[in-house]
């Protein structure tokens, strides 16, 4: 458990003149859940997208499994064992829930039947809805077929972007259950929410964003009785 | 069979019977139609599969005809051996000129597209290189080839027809491809698709190239069928016009392209008086249809996954 799957040293993004990330470090152990907090325009998206090679950094490292990545662009970073359900459930909506799931293995020589399996274990609404047209479902199915389609390319490391963003309060149970068996079966998982409660109670560790730096970290319970953390994000007064 | 198949089947028959059972006027409007037709699709690779707003195919189109006119009238090469300059020059600067520009979101995309264009024909114009021949273009191609003349009305329609099967078959193989489908998730959903790892970019350009040379074949034939080229017939309005015709008949709509290049191009040839009209009509066509019809008069039907994904293993 004390292995670092990824790290991050010094990373720096900007959206032409503006600094979205001012400098940040942080890292992820194989095994681990960890979660990046932080309100509307702290950087979190920001964040993931530049692992995932969606954005470019200005400066700093970012090394996986001990190689630098960095500059990989986004269509190999996915081969390379890292894949991404990215903010908005991006779904392919002209086509059906299972090509959806399918089209994950985009990068595998073919889609693996177990996994597939798998995945409908986790989610058996998507077993349900597999011939119906992904642009037809409830924004949190949406959800769960991104997350799908993410595990299809069987990674090592999950990037999930805001999973509970705009989902109704009984799916976002649903979704952190599920995130927490794929992340029994050895999967490293990445979770960026805004949704400070669910993720703490669902993450080992935490980093909490702030305008482009991060300004707290620690262990999930730790955070989530920082009187800090429960004032700016879970509504506590200390 | 299937109806599409049956009005393929006909379609092709009658496009095969035309020069022998009309004058020569008609069989060069109907070579007109096939050579339009091919550049058409061609856009419809850039616009209707990839997504991306290409309005200066033209450049593509005037490249492949400059090639063939140049080689032939001042380098005197035979006219068949400007065929493979005709395909990979338009090719090759599809990949040069579209590389840097190809992230680009719609709009920017599409202005900087015209931007091509303008310099392109501006080049022409100018007499680049003392290649090109300013204003009036070059003249007197040499069309002799094989001891036939290539230019005879009969030959440049079987060549055009002959491109034009060509191309839909390239196109046909393009939508089963992997290549096709990448570029239809890219276009449905460019972040999502690079989250499964496509590579968006290559995809992007590759459609410009591939795109580019079918334009430059069709070039090739434009400049035997006229033996002569002029900078006027690549211009920006051109590029205009194929770009409406795709998105008049349908993106991704084979017989919906071929109808608006119909509409475009042969409707004005029956009805002379109608000529002047054309373009009032067209813009009036494509009003109508982007309010009443935004997907187009034809909208194409995609497909299923291809069989090696969805294969069960």
């Amino acid at each position: 458990m004390s292995e670092n799957l990824l790290e991050v040293k010094d990373l720096v993004v900007s959206y032409g003149s503006i600094e979205a990330i001012k400098g940040i470090s942080f890292d992820v152990k194989k095994g681990e859940i960890v979660s990046i907090l932080g309100a509307n325009g702290a950087g979190k998206t920001t964040t993931l997208r530049t692992l995932s090679g969606l954005l470019k950094s200005k400066s700093g490292q970012i090394i996986y499994e001990g190689t630098d990545i960095t500059k990989v662009p986004a269509h190999k970073i996915v081969a390379m064992g890292i894949s991404q359900s990215p903010e908005g459930r991006q779904v392919f909506g002209t086509l059906t829930v299972e090509e959806n799931i399918r089209l994950g293995a985009y990068t595998k020589k073919r889609a693996d039947k177990e996994t597939q399996e798998w995945i409908y274990e986790l989610f058996p609404r998507l077993l349900e809805r597999r011939k119906q047209l992904a642009g037809t479902l409830s924004g949190g199915e949406q959800q769960m077929l991104a997350i799908s389609r993410a595990l299809m390319a069987q990674p090592q490391l999950l990037l999930l972007d805001e999973p509970s963003l705009g989902i109704a309060p009984i799916l976002v149970n649903m979704i952190f259950q599920a995130i927490n068996k794929i992340a029994s079966t050895g999967v490293t998982v990445l979770l960026v929410e805004q949704n400070a409660k669910a993720a703490l109670k669902l993450a080992d560790r935490g980093y909490v964003l702030d305008v482009g730096h991060v300004t707290i970290k620690g262990n999930a319970k730790d955070l989530l009785n920082d009187p800090k953390v429960q004032e700016a994000y879970l509504g506590k007064k200390g | 069979m299937k109806k599409t198949t049956i009005a393929y089947i006909v379609f092709f028959a009658v496009m095969a019977l035309i020069p022998f059972v009309s004058n020569n006027l008609w069989i060069t409007i109907a070579t007109t139609f096939c050579i339009f037709s091919v550049v058409a699709l061609s856009v419809d690779i850039v616009l209707g599969r990839a997504g991306m707003f290409d309005m200066g195919h033209a450049v593509f189109f005037g490249l492949g005809a400059y090639a063939t006119a140049i080689m032939n009238v001042h380098f005197e090469m035979n006219i068949l051996m400007a065929i493979q300059v005709a395909i990979l020059l338009p090719a090759i600067v599809a990949i040069v000129i579209s590389s840097p520009i190809v992230h680009l979101r719609g709009d920017y995309l599409l202005v900087a597209t015209v931007g091509f264009n303008i310099v392109f024909v501006q080049m022409l114009r100018n007499n680049f290189l003392g290649l090109t021949g300013g204003d009036d273009g070059i003249f007197g191609v040499d069309a002799e080839a094989l001891g036939l003349y290539l230019d005879d009305p009969m030959i440049v329609y079987f060549m055009a027809f002959t491109l034009l099967l060509l191309t839909l078959l390239v196109i046909r193989n393009l939508e089963k491809s992997k290549a096709g489908r990448a570029l239809h998730y890219v276009q449905e959903d460019p972040i999502a698709s690079e989250s499964i790892g496509i590579n968006t970019r290559f995809y992007r350009v590759f459609s410009f190239s591939l795109g580019a040379a079918i334009a430059g074949l069709a070039g090739f034939i434009f400049t035997i069928q006229y033996t002569a080229v002029s900078p006027s017939a690549f211009d920006f309005m051109t590029s205009v016009m194929f770009f409406a015709i795709v998105l008049v008949g349908g993106k991704a709509s084979i017989p919906g392209i071929l109808a608006g290049t119909f509409i475009m191009f042969v409707l004005p040839e029956v009805f002379k008086g109608f000529e002047t009209y054309r373009y009032f009509v067209f813009g009036i066509a494509m009003i109508v249809s982007m309010v009443l019809r935004p997907q187009g008069i034809f909208p194409a039907k995609y497909g299923k996954l291809p069989k090696y994904v969805t294969e069960d293993k």
